[in-house]
């Protein structure tokens, strides 16, 4: 296992050396630099700092130069907010990126699973039909309607919860609510096939023809191959979460890096968003391994080809 | 069972919600909300900004949303009063000499630096010459160009001690400049003339404006800042008129979104908020009532017509037929639902000056759609053989698309003209006027300071904004004599003959005056709606009130 991981992570960096230096041509590609403004500078000013940026060398030196940096974890400085470095933003919106994500995750997880438990024990009654329904809802919505809704019912009408910005867990609960209607929804489905798939085999049936109490059933037989399709769904979606937040973001005015990247983009803030584009990728490929060696804790038939 | 109720009561909530926002005229009145006389016990104030200030360095930073900041955290030589006029600041009185060039301003002598260090001339001295000295790179150091030496210091081509700043004594500063600059007062007031505190920048360098290290001198200071999301700023005690400011706390959240901001103030979360959205101000209008504030802005909106290029060059009469056809008494009232003001001239309405409309604009529609056509006719286009030209905006702003959309429309419908927008990146926009390539294109501009002269200047021959391409001597004349009177009203008298002569030439389209859009509730009080739209924190206080 240890050599299968080795593998996977010293193959993850060809992927991510094409990540940047894709991210890198399609930046420098746009037309606009990152310091024409409306106001425009002195001439003599405007080629100071691009000296400073490194702007005034050629493509192929800047490449190279940002790639040095890259290896050394350092993603250079943001054009956008002079002064601070992309390190440093990641920093400090990642967290929110992490907190928000992960809470929704848990909450898709948590609802959603038992909505399709539920569902798939009470098969074609009311009940499944109006879950099931409710499931294809969340999926059809999408987050932008969802959200300012969202904060309609809650933050304007009741005054329950506030309407953005970042602190405390009532901060925390309409984003992750919010981002994670379609996930809940996707699990509830997931769920419901899988439950209702194992409730058929043969073991369930011996179980019930035991005289088991179909609580016992559930939790002790059933469970565990059930949520197995939900792992492998669980990787792309957390990482999902963490970078689709984009809308949450902007919605509550979180100080996540979805943020950064969307305003990074349209200021031509390339070492930011460059750095948040590797990030993205790395990230991607990290989970990806993760559901990779959880499939296999989980599935005894699961085994590391060489 | 319990979970299958969960689902109705939600619906129906999201239900009822989508109906209220669906149907704008008929939206349920907020509830009231009573207020006393008495301050409230707490005097935190929340607000909101349209983006992220990039740093909170007055001498680097250009951006409209850090000047509001920096108005709380740092005060110049002169100030704001709530209603946008000049007062004293830092310095208490000034005098100028005759020929208007050497100004000698009396520092208060009890004005002090955060920290509790008394703030001297040679603060000034030091910031203005940090501004200009191109080691800085201030992106817009030539704002300093009215100032003795200013430009060639910018470029280099001075040291930056030839600035024409000096401090005579510990209280006494003289500022000397190449030409009269009858507004320098307003220009005094803002951020890249702010003084800075020499000792901290020397030992943090460029950290130096970070929560911990930020020395100021305004009423406020910085407490903390967490970028995107949101700045506080706490009261400084420090501050030479501390005694009058009743804010112990002001929270800028910072929220791109217009329409969250207005959430944020429905929610109760913030008290005053930067800007609305022009498309919902007819629901926040019945909602709100009074708590939304419309008020005279110091910008224009034009189209810019590209003279360099066919089939502009050369071609008055197709520039006014288009400026003719526009019905901007329509546009203001329909597009933007009153928050703007129709423009006929590049200047916004400025007390003392007199904006040159031209005499059409006395006409009725009807008659000055005939006069377009006269004119388009006369250009060589009928409806056999139509104009046909491209637009160029800016994209993500849905109140602007509508708006170039309906002048189009009335282009078509008045000449039979065929115009057709192309929206892109902002950018991409600023990229491709600097370049001379689109025919007709989004040219807004707000005043860097009041005088006619930052939106004259743009249609002077050979200035790096000037996108339209216009040249024309005798304008050039007017403004470089404009600029060598010392008499407020000679200087407008000229700028006027400039601007009348550049509307005569069609050289642009004004479109409207901008207006500012902001929600305020009832018990925030010391602040009034002023033209350069900067309302300091500073006057401002909160009054006991029931209901938010």
């Amino acid at each position: 296992m240890l050599r299968y991981t080795l593998r996977r992570v010293l193959g993850a960096i060809p992927t991510l050396l094409l990540i940047a230096t894709l991210a890198f041509a399609l930046l420098h590609a746009a037309p606009g630099g990152p310091f024409d403004t409306q106001k425009q500078m002195l001439p003599e000013i405007q080629k100071s700092i691009e000296h400073q940026y490194h702007l005034d060398e050629p493509l192929w030196r800047q490449y190279l130069h940002y790639l040095g940096n890259l290896a050394h974890g350092d993603l250079g400085p943001s054009f956008q907010y002079r002064n601070t470095s992309v390190n440093e933003l990641i920093a400090q919106g990642f967290p929110v990126d992490l907190a928000v994500g992960g809470s929704a995750i848990l909450i898709a997880l948590l609802v959603g699973g038992s909505m399709g438990v539920l569902a798939a024990l009470h098969r074609n009654s009311a009940g499944d039909h109006s879950l099931m329904g409710l499931a294809v809802l969340g999926i059809s919505v999408p987050v932008f309607v969802i959200a300012p809704l969202l904060i309609l019912v809650f933050a304007i009408e009741l005054h329950w919860l506030p309407p953005g910005d970042w602190g405390g867990i009532s901060h925390l609960i309409l984003p992750a609510g919010a981002l994670a209607f379609p996930y809940t929804a996707y699990v509830a489905r997931l769920m419901r096939g899988s439950t209702l798939e194992v409730m058929a085999s043969r073991f369930i049936l011996t179980a019930r023809a035991k005289g088991l109490p179909l609580r016992t059933i559930m939790l002790r037989h059933a469970l565990k191959p059930a949520l197995l399709p939900l792992i492998s769904f669980l990787g792309p979606a957390l990482a999902g979460v963490i970078t689709g937040s984009i809308v949450i973001e902007t919605v509550f005015g979180l100080p996540g890096i979805g943020r950064y990247f969307t305003t990074g983009a349209l200021n031509r803030d390339y070492t930011l968003v460059m750095g948040i584009t590797v990030l993205y990728g790395a990230l991607i490929l990290f989970l990806n391994l993760l559901v990779d060696l959880g499939y296999a804790a989980l599935d005894p038939r699961v085994r590391f080809a060489r | 069972m319990s979970y299958r109720a969960f689902p109705w009561a939600l619906l129906a909530a999201i239900g009822l919600a989508g109906c209220n926002a669906q149907h704008p005229s008929t939206a349920i009145p907020a509830p009231a909300i009573h207020v006393g006389t008495q301050l409230a016990a707490e005097q935190v104030l929340s607000r909101t900004l349209d983006s992220a200030p990039p740093l909170l360095d007055p001498s680097l930073t250009t951006d409209v949303t850090t000047q509001f900041v920096m108005d709380d955290l740092f005060e110049g030589l002169t100030t704001l009063a709530p209603d946008g006029s000049v007062v004293p600041g830092v310095a208490s009185s000034w005098e100028t000499s005759a020929d208007g060039l050497t100004w000698t301003f009396h520092l208060r002598p009890e004005a002090r630096w955060s920290n509790g260090s008394a703030l001297t001339a040679a603060d000034f001295v030091y910031a203005w010459r940090r501004t200009v000295d191109p080691a800085t790179r201030a992106e817009y150091a030539q704002a300093l160009s009215p100032i003795l030496h200013g430009l060639d210091v910018a470029t280099g081509a001075r040291p930056p001690n030839e600035l024409g700043v000096t401090a005579l004594d510990a209280h006494t500063l003289r500022v000397q400049l190449g030409a009269p600059t009858p507004y320098l007062p307003q220009l005094l007031t803002n951020m890249y003339l702010m003084p800075l505190y020499e000792p901290a920048i020397r030992r943090y360098g460029d950290d130096w404006t970070r929560a911990d290290n930020m020395v100021s001198n305004g009423p406020f200071k910085l407490q903390e800042n967490i970028i995107g999301s949101r700045l506080t700023l706490d009261k400084n005690p420090n501050y030479w008129d501390a005694a009058n400011v009743k804010l112990q706390r002001v929270i800028y959240y910072v929220v791109e979104d217009r329409t969250a901001q207005a959430q944020r103030f429905l929610a109760g979360q913030v008290q005053f908020i930067m800007t609305l959205p022009t498309t919902d101000l007819p629901y926040y209008r019945s909602r709100l009532g009074e708590q939304v504030v419309v008020a005279p802005y110091f910008g224009t909106l034009k189209v810019g017509v590209n003279v360099t290029r066919p089939p502009f060059k050369g071609n008055r009469a197709l520039r006014l037929a288009l400026d003719l056809a526009i019905d901007r008494e329509l546009i203001a009232d329909r597009v933007l639902n009153g928050a703007g003001f129709p423009a006929y001239t590049a200047t916004p309405p400025l007390p003392g000056y007199p904006r040159p409309i031209p005499q059409w604009a006395q006409l009725s529609v009807s008659a000055r759609h005939e006069l377009a056509r006269r004119y388009y006719r006369e250009a060589g286009y009928s409806a056999s053989r139509p104009l046909r030209a491209e637009l160029s905006s800016s994209s993500g702003d849905q109140g602007s698309t509508l708006m170039y959309e309906a002048i189009i429309a009335m282009w078509r419908e008045t000449l039979g003209a065929q115009v057709s927008l192309h929206e892109m990146e902002f950018k991409i926009l600023l990229q491709e006027r600097r370049l001379k390539k689109p025919e007709l294109f989004h040219d807004a501009w707000i005043g860097d300071y009041l005088d006619p002269y930052t939106f004259l200047e743009q249609l002077n021959t050979g200035f790096e904004l000037n996108n339209s391409g216009y040249s024309n001597p005798a304008y050039d004349t007017l403004l470089d004599k404009a600029n060598q009177q010392t008499d407020l009203q000679e200087r407008y008298r000229y700028l006027a003959a400039a601007e009348a002569l550049s509307n005569d030439d069609a050289a642009y389209i004004p479109v409207y005056y901008y207006a500012v859009r902001h929600l305020v509730k009832p018990y925030l009080k010391g602040w009034a709606p002023n033209i350069v739209d900067r309302n300091l924190s500073r006057y401002m206080y909160l009054l006991e009130h029931e209901g938010s």
